[in-house]
């Protein structure tokens, strides 16, 4: 998570998206900002600073900018010096209009950096509150690989030399996607969704122990990768430990905290004859039935308390019509 | 070698709950131990076959154990039934 933007990030991130121009204080550009909330200061302005949210970006529409205009010029001055008197870190001037030339006097004075933009305020809001949330947005990184299975981001974990990036590499061979191996940059997006990606260098490149570098997407084509992906299931692989109890039904399921957001988690023993891809794949599947609300051991539990409860039935006999029609 | 009737007394019978609870005491010993219930005959240690049982509440199983530790395990799997699967 980034402490701070500087207003400078903000504005060469999104000149062109934003229609962003600099009007004033080139001095005022490292000036940072600590929120990612956007504020109109229509209450500052007409004189009450009791709750002034100065900290967060001050945003000044046709609304506030129409109210300072109607202002008599001795109120407009005083009102202009009392907002600049907060440490503003940056005054953002929407729908292309034109401050009092006294705000951008002070400003200049006070070092406090005035942005302009022709886009209309609602939507000027939108799109900076995007990336905002983006760059305030808790993030971590993680040791593991991420893996899109059938659609299902699937984040595999285990110590260093487990075999997580050959079951990646096995995993794209079979036709799924590689989002990234070794170093997998998790970001929480709202309050329950976490998104995952590789870092700004790792351009889908995996380390083979034996052989080296390799270039996932080059090797295996644009279809082998993705850029980001939901992390939706952690698998956790193990050296198998007899002494262990490993899930043999799958009635409760194991969650894990990442970020605060909770996810499945799957721990997977390793052990010899055993192909940890097909059983992601099945992870994976079953992932899919379960948010589709079919729990497969939830329902063969059910059906084999209804069995029960019907006593007449011997485990042995099936349908026999089933057997009489079957020549074979 | 063990061989001795025993009840199923919890609620619901021997559902996947009990039966991980079965298959869990079982795998613990080296002993070869084997259900048999109305003509079926399961491996204790397999959590489908157990299940597969489909022992009903009220319903007598045939526990036979075979092995080193048989006298050790059986203590542990009758306490199990007569604690109901550690159930209600």
């Amino acid at each position: 998570m980034n402490e701070y933007i500087t207003v400078r990030a903000l504005l060469e991130t999104n000149k062109r998206r934003l229609k962003l121009k600099l009007l004033c204080s080139v001095n005022g550009l490292n000036k940072k900002i600590v929120n990612a909330e956007l504020h109109r200061p229509g209450l500052a302005l007409s004189g009450f600073t009791g709750t002034f949210t100065y900290e967060r970006i001050q945003i000044l529409g046709n609304t506030e900018i129409s109210f300072l205009k109607e202002m008599p010029n001795d109120a407009l001055r005083k009102s202009i010096d009392k907002l600049l008197d907060f440490a503003i870190p940056v005054i953002i001037i929407t729908s292309g209009n034109k401050p009092p030339a006294y705000l951008v006097e002070v400003a200049t004075r006070r070092y406090i950096p005035i942005l302009t933009t022709s886009i209309h305020t609602t939507e000027f809001s939108h799109l900076l509150a995007d990336y905002l949330q983006r760059e305030f947005a808790p993030r971590e990184s993680f040791h593991g690989s991420l893996v899109d299975v059938y659609g299902v981001g699937i984040l595999f974990s285990g110590r260093s030399g487990i075999g997580k990036s050959e079951i990646a590499m096995d995993l794209v061979e079979r036709g799924h996607r590689l989002v990234a191996d070794d170093l997998v940059v998790i970001t929480r997006k709202s309050q329950d969704v976490l998104i995952g990606s590789g870092t700004a260098h790792s351009e889908h490149m995996m380390e083979i122990r034996g052989i080296g570098l390799i270039d996932v997407k080059r090797m295996f084509g644009i279809r082998g990768v993705r850029m980001q992906k939901r992390v939706e299931v952690e698998v956790h692989l193990e050296d198998w430990d007899e002494s262990k109890e490993y899930e043999r039904i799958g009635l409760d399921d194991k969650n894990t905290t990442i970020l605060g957001v909770s996810i499945p988690q799957v721990l997977l023993p390793i052990n010899p004859g055993k192909n940890i891809t097909v059983i992601s794949e099945t992870i994976a599947m079953n992932q899919l039935l379960k948010t589709y609300g079919y729990h497969p051991a939830k329902e063969f539990n059910s059906n084999l308390k209804k069995h029960m409860q019907e006593k007449n039935a011997s485990p042995l006999a099936r349908d026999l019509d089933q057997l009489e029609k079957d020549f074979e | 070698m063990i061989e001795e009737t025993l009840k199923i007394t919890n609620k619901h019978g021997l559902h996947a709950r009990p039966a991980a609870h079965l298959v869990k005491i079982a795998g613990k010993f080296k002993s070869e131990v084997k259900i048999f219930k109305d003509g079926l005959e399961v491996n204790a240690k397999s959590i489908m076959g157990v299940m597969m049982l489909a022992a009903e509440p009220g319903s007598d199983v045939l526990v036979h154990i075979d092995g080193e530790d048989e006298k050790e395990a059986f203590i542990e799997i009758k306490e199990l039934f007569d604690n109901k699967f550690n159930e209600e």
